[in-house]
């Protein structure tokens, strides 16, 4: 049986900042106990693979590093709704394409959970390497703490 | 979060000036993984300029791995690729323990072989249903096929699932398996698991022969191409094969021992490509799902080799577009010869084994057929098991010289077309070849509104 929430890291640690979202998740596979009936995944770069991961829940959090014009390490939420895609071009396709191409897949089929949240992270660097940028490094702990309050909030608690 | 390639694609076909001029330039090739570009510019129906563009695939993971322990290799190139995350696993471990003369037993090979197989019925069910569905049914992606042919849809996506699911339970987790080390399993299927994934295996038969039906009553819109092309693959005497045998081709009976890869692949320079290209008997050849077919038809399992009929492949097609209906017929295969595998597992008893690793100084090479081609790896260890060199071929770089050799002999042949229908021809043509431009880099590019 799947449980209603599931938190997904994505990224590829071999690129520096890309990898943010597995280092999130990492962490968070570590907080036994806070996390009661809810999963954590590392997806790394599952791709298609996250249609059936999120398939049959009620809520899925995203952390991922994410392209916003911010700061290097700035966290934001937000919504599919909330944002456009720069690669949403025409022809854009799911095997090249992104979260959003996904996740609006997995709602055409009526898979979609109700509430989707992504967790973006400003990167500094998306270099080879298996070290994050200081300024994402220093700030770890307060993204794995967001997305802790994300799931309290979530579970009322 | 990206999968793979350059997010952006720029078509800026040229306009027919006087009717005369033909001009497409194809930036990233939509729905293929990395980014490629198509260049075309005709005049009076005489090819001026035919080009397939890539950049070399970045080598710096060669560089990465030097300096570790063995023991870390298969996690570090485990996540060059998502969609290939076995295949580089397996072509790493296979390469250490040619290196270190470490011996595995049936049980692992057959589990190691039912994994993979799991990563190849995931990706060419991506591949068929994702990429060269849209092409054949006239969408632009995956996206609106979803609403107009929702049940192609559906059954790809059970196909897809059910590969995820053999990764998930043999691998640890959908991808970039975490069981699977030189020398055996850290963790072993138990037999309840198993005969799951054979119920699971067998409910999928319907499907693969569904997607096969739904290929079959469009193939007449899969070009009609041939050009004389070598293949080279992974051969055995009595297998079709994915995971052992020496490198063979259909230009010659000679077979390559796998550590002597270097001397089939031999990459050269060319002007017009950042990109190595490969060669062997000609000036390029050709790896995947239509070179392990040419070279192993003859051994398919029986619902392969029906499906096969049906869409009457015949050994030594030289057709590239016909790589998809090989990709339809190796999902039967991988089928059929994974419940073999499970059977065999089964009766045979599972033993609780675990690596058993004498470390020690050494050269190896590994090689397996990744969905797209075979995959070579090449690792040196000290005498603590630490890298000191590596070197990895991947199948899309085999592929690029090839590609460019179709391109030459097939746009003469379809120049008086329409612009777009030239477009979308040697698109689809890169597509065939499902290739793999290393996914390096993954983040989402939004702007908030």
């Amino acid at each position: 049986m799947k449980q209603a929430i599931v938190i997904i890291g994505l990224g590829n640690i071999l690129m520096s900042d890309e990898g943010i979202g597995v280092r999130v998740a990492q962490k968070l596979q570590t907080c036994e106990g806070v996390l009661q009936d809810v999963e954590v995944i590392e997806a790394g770069t599952a791709g298609m693979g996250i249609l059936h991961a999120i398939a049959g829940r009620q809520k899925v959090v995203f952390v991922d590093c994410a392209m916003m014009k911010e700061e290097p390490g700035m966290m934001r939420r937000f919504t599919p709704g909330d944002v456009i895609s720069n690669k949403s071009l025409p022809g854009r396709s799911l095997h090249e394409g992104d979260l959003l191409d996904i996740l609006e897949l997995s709602r055409q089929l009526g898979d979609c959970p109700f509430e989707v949240v992504i967790y973006g992270i400003e990167p500094r660097s998306t270099a080879p390497g298996e070290e994050l940028s200081p300024q994402l490094a220093s700030r770890l702990a307060d993204y794995v703490e967001t997305v802790l309050a994300e799931i309290r909030n979530a579970s009322g608690g | 979060m990206r999968f793979g390639g350059e997010p952006y694609l720029v078509i800026t076909a040229g306009e027919e000036v006087m009717t005369k001029t033909v001009e497409v330039n194809v930036h990233h090739v939509t729905r293929v993984e990395g980014h490629g570009n198509i260049t075309l510019r005709a005049s009076d129906g005489n090819i001026e300029k035919v080009e397939w563009q890539v950049p070399e695939a970045p080598r710096f993971f060669e560089a990465m791995v030097r300096g570790r322990s063995y023991e870390d290799i298969q996690t570090i190139v485990s996540r060059i690729c998502g969609i290939c995350s076995v295949t580089h696993s397996f072509a790493a471990i296979k390469a250490i323990e040619a290196a270190m003369d470490i011996k595995v037993s049936k049980q692992t090979d057959n589990i190691r072989m039912l994994l993979h197989y799991g990563e190849q019925l995931e990706s060419h069910a991506l591949h068929v249903g994702y990429l060269v569905a849209p092409d054949l049914l006239g969408q632009n992606s995956v996206i609106p096929l979803a609403k107009s042919h929702p049940d192609v849809v559906k059954t790809v996506i059970r196909l897809h699932r059910l590969g995820n699911t053999i990764m998930e339970v043999l691998g640890g987790r959908m991808t970039h398996p975490v069981t699977v080390k030189p020398g055996g399993f850290t963790v072993l299927p138990t037999e309840a698991q198993l005969l799951e994934l054979k119920q699971m295996m067998e409910d999928s038969v319907p499907d693969i022969t569904t997607l096969a039906d739904v290929v079959l009553s469009l193939a007449d819109k899969l070009p009609v191409f041939e050009r004389e092309t070598e293949y080279i693959a992974l051969v055995e005497p009595k297998h079709y094969s994915f995971y052992h045998g020496d490198i063979g081709s259909t230009d010659t009976d000679e077979v390559k021992p796998v550590n002597e890869f270097e001397s089939v692949v031999n990459e050269y320079v060319t002007p017009q490509s950042t990109a190595k290209w490969a060669k062997w008997h000609r000036d390029s050849y050709m790896v995947g799902a239509l070179a392990r077919y040419n070279l192993g038809a003859d051994h398919l399992l029986p619902l392969a080799g029906k499906i096969a009929r049906k869409f009457g492949l015949k050994k030594g097609c030289c057709n590239p577009y016909m790589n998809n209906v090989a990709q339809v017929i190796e999902c039967a295969q991988v089928a059929e010869h994974s419940l073999q595998l499970i059977d065999e597992v089964i009766s045979a008893g599972i033993k609780d084994e675990k690596p058993d690793v004498k470390v020690q100084a050494g050269n190896g090479a590994g090689a397996v057929e990744a969905p797209r081609g075979i995959l070579f790896h090449r690792y040196e260890f000290d005498e603590k098991g630490i890298c000191t060199g590596a070197n990895l071929c991947i199948p899309t770089n085999q592929n690029h010289g090839n590609i460019q050799k179709d391109f030459e002999a097939f746009a003469p042949q379809i120049i008086d077309r329409e612009q777009n229908e030239i477009r979308l021809l040697l698109e689809m043509l890169v597509r065939a070849y499902d290739p793999c431009i290393s996914c390096s880099t993954h983040y989402l590019d939004v702007e908030f509104i």
